[in-house]
């Protein structure tokens, strides 16, 4: 009984760090930094989210819809403006990835200046009520939801990069962005393109979120941690990789909060990734990452 | 002679003068304004600023001005121990009002000794924020409130004797001094009193999802809930309850509850219970809430904070006239002399031997069904 | 002088200690961490618990924190080292937050996430100053030794230096072990001038600002690791207190180096004759040119 509640409760948080983490895997297979300002897009999409319902009155649909355009577009804008230079300039991913943790915190605190730092419930548009499962397990309706949407996007996803021109530009590009670029592929849009498929999987997860745990500016940086760190275990640069990385890590954090100690969830979540790095650093999907000398 | 008499009548009107443009006696407010515990500092420092605006239209104190130094502690013991050593070091307070926390005040303590700066605690009810951990009073800590042993007893009291639960379950912040102590005088208590504490579970400051202990609560088969935290998660975990269909389990609080939890919470908060400090419906503090609605155009939702701190300020206020001078050690004194203080909750005596009010009533509230947390039950120290 | 002045140049010695150790491992050894803060988290509850629960002097305090660090340090690099780039500094991330959260967990010990309150408050001035006077001359002659040598050789080609005979491996365990000492030496300076220490204080922000403060100064540059430091933390000391604003400067110097400057301010020189001579007659003869 318990055991199924706890694994029904590992899926469902599993699924919310699916849907951030294969977007920072993908701008991890193109351009092979970690972003760590993904976590940003994700509030700016639940910010936006919160402002259409609230200030615009918008249905949740059209509210979702902007969000998600919004926060793709501002991902766009942040590679243009932080990343592009010195990608141009540089080959030395190790720039990008400070400049990603300066664009963090400036993205976190944009909001803590101008909306301030309060948390902000949002409006109880996406049901809520708790739902039984056969009898051997409860949820709320909000975790079924997200975990039909993650599905549903991931699904689209995966036809974008396998039936589209563009899809398959970005593969081919994952596995030599150089290359990819003498073929002829346009290297700024594919880039361009790429970030907006990430900012807008972040705010789908940014939005759920959000109603589930009220929106504030660090809620981004604190489940990004734990989606990168899904995005490991499943090995980075791998798309199904960071799915299933999550889903263990999710797993992981309940069982271990259920059965062992509640305190020690977050020590369970870094030990994984420690042993994971040590015993395998290519995780369980990704390339193999061999040392040449 | 005239020249002595005009060098006279020039001196006495420069004194005058002076005495006019007295020196302020600043009074350092540590107060959250950002970060999970606004809400409570926010009321605070409104109700502070009205006491100071009504008492220099009044004359001021010792003929004095007061101005209040106000600092944001962002919900960060670093930021509050930073904040009051500026306030010593640079600002030179007299005395200090705040925190609301027990965890900030025992992390101050010992810089407000060291500085000798009195302050007072509005809401801080642990222990140890005016006794150290070898039982001896620190001399410059002070609260207004009643303290957790005093507290927990309540809660185990209302669990097990009034509400006849038998069967309890604890969920609590392990980042919080509040919290631990808290937890420590109610399982006490309630094991007394021949209750069952059926599941312990703790959770860390940072924590937004408690589903896995709301799970093993709910299959320890307890039939309450006891919360001794404050803020935010607080409101997150009586929503999740409500989420995993834990909605036929009691749920008591302590003086932790805010009504800003109702945004988060909604319709989960009915039918909760908290141990607190004072009522909304309080008679004596009505004229008080209109005129801070007045003047802020909003009610005074954390009516708790709102109360404490407007009663320490004026507490204060009455211990620098009694001390005659505004410097640290003199109020300090005078603050532990106080005896019958007629303030608006409460008639404070305080205990020299820890700084402790004697004899304060706790106050049991519910919350209704609209959502306000209403009266039910004031209990007087036996 | 005003004593919060006073405060604040005692923070910003004990900032640059850190500053240091992490600038042996990162600029000059060529390793990005992301958890050093973790290092300081030891040496500050070391030095707590000793001072405060044993009575102990804060000299001895001081250093075992540092040793003791060192040694965790030493043990942890072992295994970890043998990784590569991008994937040491995600290594270091888990490391650096497993670090705090055993000392989150350890109630017993180190009262957990409550936070150790009570600390003696030891560290003055004259005390910050002697350890980063010491600290920063063994620092000194350390990269300019055969050691130095060795550790800039791994950063610069690890390949050939290990063709070339290094025991690059050994070589970086050991920059991560010193790099340890000064994060603990400078974490137990920071216990006794706050006199209340919370694990959340070491963070993975703690560890970004280490790392920020070194590339902004200039990796592979001693002087410029300094300035970096002194730089960074008057300007978050002074914009404490409209310390909104605080953050998203600090962020927005960040992004702005690294797009800009990203080499950091000195680059890879240091603060001496040769540096100030190189100044010199490039403006000498941008004036003959405007003759």
């Amino acid at each position: 009984m318990d055991l199924i509640q706890q694994t029904v409760n590992g899926l469902s948080l599993g699924s919310v760090y699916a849907l951030i983490a294969v977007g920072y895997s993908l701008v991890y297979s193109i351009l092979l930094f970690s972003n760590f300002a993904h976590g940003g897009f994700l509030v700016i999409g639940g910010y936006i989210c919160y402002y259409a319902l609230r200030s615009l009155n918008a249905g949740i649909w059209l509210a979702g819809a902007v969000a998600l355009i919004g926060a793709g577009l501002s991902a766009v804008v942040v590679e243009k403006l932080a990343y592009k230079p010195i990608r141009e300039r540089t080959s030395v991913t190790l720039y990008m990835l400070i400049a990603s943790m300066g664009m963090s915190i400036v993205i976190e605190n944009i909001f803590v200046v101008t909306i301030g730092g309060r948390f902000r419930a949002l409006p109880p548009v996406i049901p809520t009520q708790s739902v039984d499962i056969l009898g051997v397990a409860t949820v709320s309706a909000a975790d079924l939801l997200s975990l039909a949407t993650a599905v549903v996007f991931l699904v689209a996803l995966q036809l974008f990069l396998s039936r589209t021109k563009w899809g398959l530009a970005i593969r081919a590009a994952s596995y030599n962005l150089r290359v990819a670029g003498l073929m002829g592929v346009n290297v700024g849009r594919l880039i361009s393109i790429v970030f907006f498929v990430a900012g807008l999987l972040a705010a789908v997860g940014g939005i759920f979120l959000s109603v589930k745990y009220t929106l504030y500016p660090q809620l981004g940086s604190m489940i990004t941690t734990k989606a990168f760190v899904g995005a490991v275990i499943g090995g980075l640069g791998s798309l199904p990789g960071a799915v299933i990385g999550s889903l263990i890590l999710g797993l992981a954090e309940m069982l271990a909060a259920g059965y062992i100690s509640s305190q020690f969830r977050d020590l369970i979540v870094f030990g994984l990734l420690i042993v994971t790095l040590i015993v395998r650093p290519a995780g369980l999907f990704g390339k193999s990452v061999g040392e040449k000398v | 002679m005239r020249k002595l008499l005009v060098t006279l009548l020039f001196v006495s009107v420069f004194a005058a003068g002076a005495a006019f443009a007295a020196e302020p006696i600043k009074i350092g407010y540590l107060a959250a304004l950002t970060g999970d515990y606004a809400a409570y500092g926010q009321t605070e420092v409104n109700m502070a600023k009205m006491v100071v605006g009504d008492v220099n239209k009044a004359g001021g104190v010792l003929g004095r001005p007061l101005e209040l130094v106000i600092y944001d502690t962002k919900t960060r013991n670093e930021d509050a121990v930073n904040a009051v050593r500026r306030m010593i070091e640079s600002d030179k307070v007299v005395a200090i009002i705040g925190a609301n926390s027990s965890g900030i005040n025992i992390a101050t303590a010992p810089i407000v000794d060291k500085g000798k700066v009195p302050q007072i605690s509005t809401v801080g009810t642990n222990p140890l924020v005016t006794v150290d951990n070898k039982g001896k009073v620190r001399p410059y800590s002070f609260r207004i409130c009643f303290t957790d042993p005093y507290q927990g007893a309540l809660a185990a009291d209302l669990a097990m004797t009034t509400l006849k639960k038998d069967k309890a379950a604890v969920l609590y912040n392990v980042g919080s001094d509040y919290a631990h102590g808290l937890r420590e005088f109610f399982v006490q208590d309630y094991k007394k009193l021949g209750g069952q504490i059926v599941a312990d579970e703790g959770y860390r400051e940072t924590d937004v999802d408690f589903r896995a202990q709301l799970t093993k609560i709910k299959n320890s088969g307890a039939n309450v809930l006891f919360l001794p935290g404050m803020g935010k998660d607080m409101a997150l975990i009586i929503k999740q309850s409500q989420d995993l269909g834990l909605s036929n389990m009691t749920i008591i609080g302590a003086d932790g509850y805010g009504e800003f939890m109702n945004e988060i919470a909604g319709d989960s908060m009915k039918g909760t219970y908290w141990v607190n400090h004072t009522y909304l419906e309080d008679p004596v503090m009505a004229p008080i809430f209109a005129r801070y609605k007045e003047v802020y155009k909003d009610d005074c939702k954390e009516f708790v904070n709102g109360t404490m701190a407007y009663d320490a300020a004026y507490w204060l206020i009455d211990a620098i006239k009694r001390a005659g001078k505004a410097e640290g050690p003199a109020i300090a004194k005078a603050l532990e002399d106080t005896k019958g203080l007629k303030l608006n909750h409460a008639v404070l005596t305080i205990n020299p031997t820890d700084h402790n009010p004697l004899r304060k009533a706790g106050i049991i509230l519910r919350v209704g069904d609209d959502l306000k947390a209403k009266f039910y039950q004031k209990v007087e120290p036996k | 002088m005003d004593e919060y002045v006073t405060g604040i140049v005692t923070l910003l010695a004990v900032n640059c200690i850190a500053a240091l150790g992490v600038s042996l491992f990162t600029g000059f050894t060529g390793i990005f961490t992301l958890g050093h803060a973790g290092y300081m988290a030891i040496g500050a509850y070391t030095s707590a618990i000793l001072t405060v629960q044993y009575d102990i002097h804060w000299l001895p305090a001081i250093l075992a924190g540092g040793t003791l660090a060192m040694i965790i340090a030493y043990l942890i690099g072992l295994p970890t080292l043998k990784l590569v780039g991008d994937y040491y500094t995600i290594a270091s991330l888990g490391l650096g937050e497993a670090i705090r959260l055993v000392i989150e967990n350890w109630n017993s010990v180190t009262r957990g996430a409550r936070g150790y309150p009570g600390i003696d408050g030891y560290t003055t001035l004259p005390i910050a100053f002697a350890f980063l006077i010491v600290m920063a001359i063994g620092m000194f002659y350390l990269v300019n030794s055969n050691f130095g040598r060795a550790f800039k050789a791994c950063r610069d080609d690890y390949v050939a230096a290990s063709l070339l005979g290094f025991n690059t491996a050994r070589y970086r365990v050991f920059s991560l072990a010193i790099s340890g000492f000064y994060c603990g030496v400078s974490g137990a300076l920071l216990a006794g001038f706050m006199s209340f220490i919370q694990p959340v204080m070491f963070d993975m922000a703690k560890s970004t600002e280490l790392v920020s403060v070194v590339v902004f100064g200039g990796l592979g540059s001693m002087s410029g690791c300094l300035i970096g430091t002194t730089i960074l933390t008057l300007v978050t000391e002074l914009f404490r207190p409209i310390s909104q604003y605080r953050m998203l400067i600090y962020g927005m110097v960040l992004v702005l180096v690294m797009v800009l400057r990203p080499e950091g301010i000195m680059g890879t020189n240091e603060l001496n004759r040769a540096f100030f001579r190189k100044l010199l007659p490039r403006g000498r003869a941008a004036g003959e040119e405007a003759q």
